[in-house]
């Protein structure tokens, strides 16, 4: 059986701006590759500047890559074709007071990726905006509201509804629970398991928060400075990292797993 | 029985809705509010309005006094000129001319600007800075001066007034939007519809747009109480509107030499400028007011 | 001796639609020397009490106490200029984002030498300024930061985040205050940096003997670096303790499922196992409930949690709950 997603030797670089005539070339990310598949769980931690968000956008078609290809259940993945990607592949941003557009009300906001990839008629659209947004947790009623009335944790659940509508198979939190109080980060992580469970979703969860990432992922990889430094299974690696970075990492958060 | 409401219901109205609701709160902008609608609609209907004509002379009736004046006389309510023509008739057809004009000349220099402002924004690097600024010698040169030169090429009259106005009030609007584009691309929910696969048009029309209307509102009702100032003072140094068109600085400059004999032709013009900058502004400032007190909320 | 002794405080908010009790008869000491931890979620009011010791509060809001008193001095009967006056010699406050609470437009030096308060130099009027300048060095190899002439010439924009807090830290530090109120001081930083941030601060308590208030909302955080936590939710206080008697054996539902629901702390746990959560979400500012505020989502509550429960006291572990999990350990 062919894996979800397959990445080959992805990287990214890009000239930087300040030197006009000295063109000089900065690496964001040396070539990595890794697999994933359904049900399961992949994190990405690192420092600013590590490449895990150029990662992020190099995955979901924000960015074209420089080289390497990524391959979603045997199919290439053409650069710049969001309409392709978009189906498969969806992402959940940090910062959730600027996710939302204030302008518009949830259904609207809901409603465009439907009206711009599937063809269902408006009725069928309201009513598969309804039951997703009875899945993440939301009211039906809550369709006509306009995000500033929701709170913080509610906006979270709404990109969650944004990103679940088009039925993907891959979803990237993009530091997603970083912003919310410990009791709605909770809540969330229930939820994303339960959508795991039920939808056979894959994650690609982009964290700092070592607790988060042993309690849900499957496998880690830790970067550093755009290289890969260490990446294997999840247990495997917080009980005992090789790399000395990732030792360090652990011991900034005081983590360590008793035997 | 009639049931009374016992839960109260909380109201989430959209936001511009939320806007109107604080702008109603201020009663100074509520005024302005409604000395900027009189102006409107005395701009738009002034033909129906007008009691005697404004254009012709009346040689008979040179510089009567205003109504409470004991000579004057209430059919020329505001009295009349040094060539017999009624001074309110004249004002209301100059607000046609006054404020009307300066009305279009915002929404024209608007147009532009907002265009040449969001090329510059969608795109990158030079071709960016080329359109943010090549306009910006224009801010260097005052007003008066650019409409004095353009009409000294192309010749005196309204309609010339009015491409050196709106040439000058392009620039503000190139910038402004230059930058609220700039910063509405590099929000989450852009990138978001982008990736939904959403064209350039439909984000600018849907994602964009609408969160930076507030801004460009509120430059162009200061742009327009520049406007009107600069009509009238374009129209007193005798460049703008030419007799024996009523355009109100054009009526402040002509009835000058009788200033010591009938003041009344020099005020009244003069009041009229004055209440339609100070609307202008209020209902500005009413905007910006009523913005910050959404954004707080 | 105790540095900081408040009983009962409120705090009221004049509102359009009413008087909002935006905190509710909280209490709160510190000695001196002890590192405590206030921890609560968003919507607790754990700012506004800290903005309330300050005395930085506008008109809209209201602070009645029952004590209120610095070094036993009572701070109620003095008027508020006095009241800021006492406060601000001795007692100093750091925020969340450092870079945005530095003036972006002078350099890091220029803030600095703003700091340092005039009664700490000494001589004639000429040596003042070299004085200063010595005085913001060592200030900032207090701090840790050993390369001063390059920081000193910097804007806050050109540091990282963790370099700014330092200096606020630097600048909190030129009073020599006996009393640091950190505000959430690492939110807007990552975990290595946190680190460096939080062991200067402990440094600073040990050598110096400072007290400091470290608010946060995450209980997981603050677990390492303080003698005492108090945990407050929506406005009203729920439990203090030391830390070791709040993580093993916390007393009060809402702490228990704060530590329950906290991944850190429950290494053990399964991996993809779901978390216990309490249900529902904080309430807003307009809809409180009355009595005790957890009452709602609280797995414990029962008829009586309609009247505000009062604070027992457990051999120093303070908890206000009608039905506690004392019973269970």
């Amino acid at each position: 059986m062919p894996v979800l997603l397959q990445v080959s030797d992805l990287s990214k670089r890009y000239q930087d701006k300040n030197y006009w005539l000295n063109r000089k070339e900065k690496t964001a990310l040396y070539p990595l590759s890794f697999t994933l598949d359904s049900y399961q769980t992949l994190a990405i931690v690192g420092e600013i500047g590590s490449g895990k968000s150029t990662l992020a956008k190099l995955l979901v078609g924000a960015e074209k890559s420089s080289t390497g290809k990524i391959q979603l259940n045997g199919q290439l993945l053409t650069k710049g074709n969001f309409k392709q990607r978009c189906q498969h592949i969806r992402m959940i941003f940090q910062d959730s007071g600027t996710t939302l557009n204030p302008n518009l009300t949830i259904a609207q906001l809901l409603d465009e990726p439907l009206l711009l990839n599937t063809d269902l008629t408006p009725k069928e659209r309201t009513s598969l905006i309804r039951t997703t947004l009875q899945q993440v947790g939301l009211l039906a009623d809550h369709m006509n509201f306009y995000p500033h009335m929701f709170s913080g944790g509610q906006k979270q659940r709404i990109s969650l509804a944004r990103a679940i509508i088009l039925q993907p198979k891959v979803i990237i939190l993009d530091e997603a629970l970083a912003s919310l109080d410990p009791s709605l980060r909770a809540q969330m992580i229930n939820l994303l398991l339960d959508l795991q469970q039920k939808m056979g979703l894959a994650y690609v969860l982009i964290s700092h928060n070592l607790g988060i990432v042993r309690h849900f992922s499957d496998n880690i990889m830790v970067l550093n400075d755009g290289h890969v430094v260490e990446a294997g299974k999840t247990q495997a690696v917080l009980h005992q990292p090789q790399h000395k970075y990732t030792k360090k990492l652990l011991m900034s958060q005081f983590f360590q797993i008793k035997r | 029985m009639a049931r009374d409401k016992i839960y109260s219901e909380e109201e989430f109205p959209s936001p511009l809705l939320q806007l109107w609701f604080n702008f109603k709160q201020t009663n100074v902008a509520m005024l302005g509010l409604y000395g900027y609608l009189f102006f409107l609609i005395l701009a738009i209907f002034s033909p129906l309005l007008m009691p005697h004509n404004a254009i012709e002379s009346n040689l008979d009736l040179i510089l009567l006094p205003p109504s409470w004046d004991k000579l004057g006389d209430v059919s020329y309510l505001l009295g009349t000129d040094g060539l017999g023509r009624d001074i309110l008739s004249r004002l209301i057809h100059g607000a046609t001319l006054t404020f009307g004009l300066s009305f279009i000349v915002v929404v024209l220099s608007l147009i532009i600007g907002v265009l040449i402002g969001s090329l510059s924004a969608l795109t990158q690097g030079i071709k960016s800075s080329i359109f943010n600024h090549f306009l910006d010698v224009i801010l260097s040169i005052p007003t008066l001066l650019l409409a004095i030169i353009i009409v000294a090429i192309l010749g005196p009259g309204l309609s010339n007034t009015l491409w050196a106005i709106v040439m000058t009030l392009i620039p503000q609007f190139v910038h402004i939007t230059h930058n609220a584009v700039k910063e509405e691309l590099s929000k989450d929910y852009v990138l978001a519809s982008r990736l939904d696969g959403a064209s350039l048009l439909r984000i600018l029309q849907y994602s964009v747009f609408p969160n930076i209307i507030e801004k460009i509102v509120t430059q162009a009702t200061l742009a327009q109480s520049a406007a009107i100032l600069d009509i009238a003072a374009l129209g007193f140094l005798g460049l703008g509107a030419q007799s024996p068109l009523s355009e109100w600085g054009a009526m402040v400059f002509n009835g000058l030499d009788l200033f010591y004999i009938a003041p009344w032709t020099v005020y009244l013009p003069g009041l009229a400028i004055l209440f339609a900058v100070l609307t202008t502004n209020l209902v500005g400032e009413g905007l910006r007011h009523a913005v910050k007190m959404r954004k707080e909320s | 001796m105790n540095l900081l002794d408040i009983r009962n405080l409120s705090i009221e908010l004049k509102t359009k639609s009413g008087v909002i009790l935006a905190v509710d008869r909280v209490s709160l000491t510190i000695k001196e020397g002890e590192v405590r931890g206030l921890v609560g979620e968003s919507g607790s009011g754990k700012s506004i009490l800290a903005q309330a010791i300050m005395g930085v509060l506008d008109d809209r809001w209201q602070v009645h106490a029952d004590r209120f008193h610095w070094r036993n001095i009572d701070l109620l009967r003095l008027t508020p200029q006095q009241q800021k006056e006492l406060i601000s010699q001795d007692v100093a406050m750091i925020f969340q984002e450092p870079m945005a609470c530095l003036d972006p437009s002078t350099t890091v030096g220029e803030q600095l030498e703003e700091a340092v308060p005039n009664c700490q130099l000494s001589g004639f009027f000429w040596q003042k300024a070299s004085q200063r300048k010595r005085a913001v060095i060592k200030l900032l190899h207090k701090v840790g930061i050993k390369n001063h002439s390059k920081c000193y010439h910097s804007f806050p924009h050109q540091l990282t985040e963790a370099f700014c807090q330092r200096v606020m830290i630097a600048i909190a530090l030129a009073k020599k205050p006996l009393l640091l109120i950190a505000d959430e001081p690492t939110a807007a930083m990552e975990t290595t940096n946190q680190g460096q941030i939080f062991r200067l601060l402990a440094s600073l308590n040990q050598l110096k003997n400072m007290s400091i208030l470290l608010i946060s909302h995450d209980l997981e955080n603050v677990t390492h670096w303080t003698n005492t936590i108090t945990v407050m939710y929506s406005g009203q206080f729920v439990e203090a303790g030391t830390t070791e008697q709040i993580f093993n054996t916390p007393y009060h539902p809402y702490t228990k499922a704060l530590l329950d629901s906290s991944p850190k702390a429950n290494i053990e746990l399964p991996v993809k196992s779901r978390l216990t959560t309490l249900p529902g979400s904080i309430p807003l500012l307009q809809h409180l409930p009355i009595g005790c505020r957890l009452g709602p989502r609280c797995p414990r509550a029962q008829k009586s949690c309609v009247q505000a429960p009062k604070t027992t006291n457990y051999h120093g572990h303070l908890v206000n709950c009608h039905y506690s999990l004392k019973e269970d350990y």
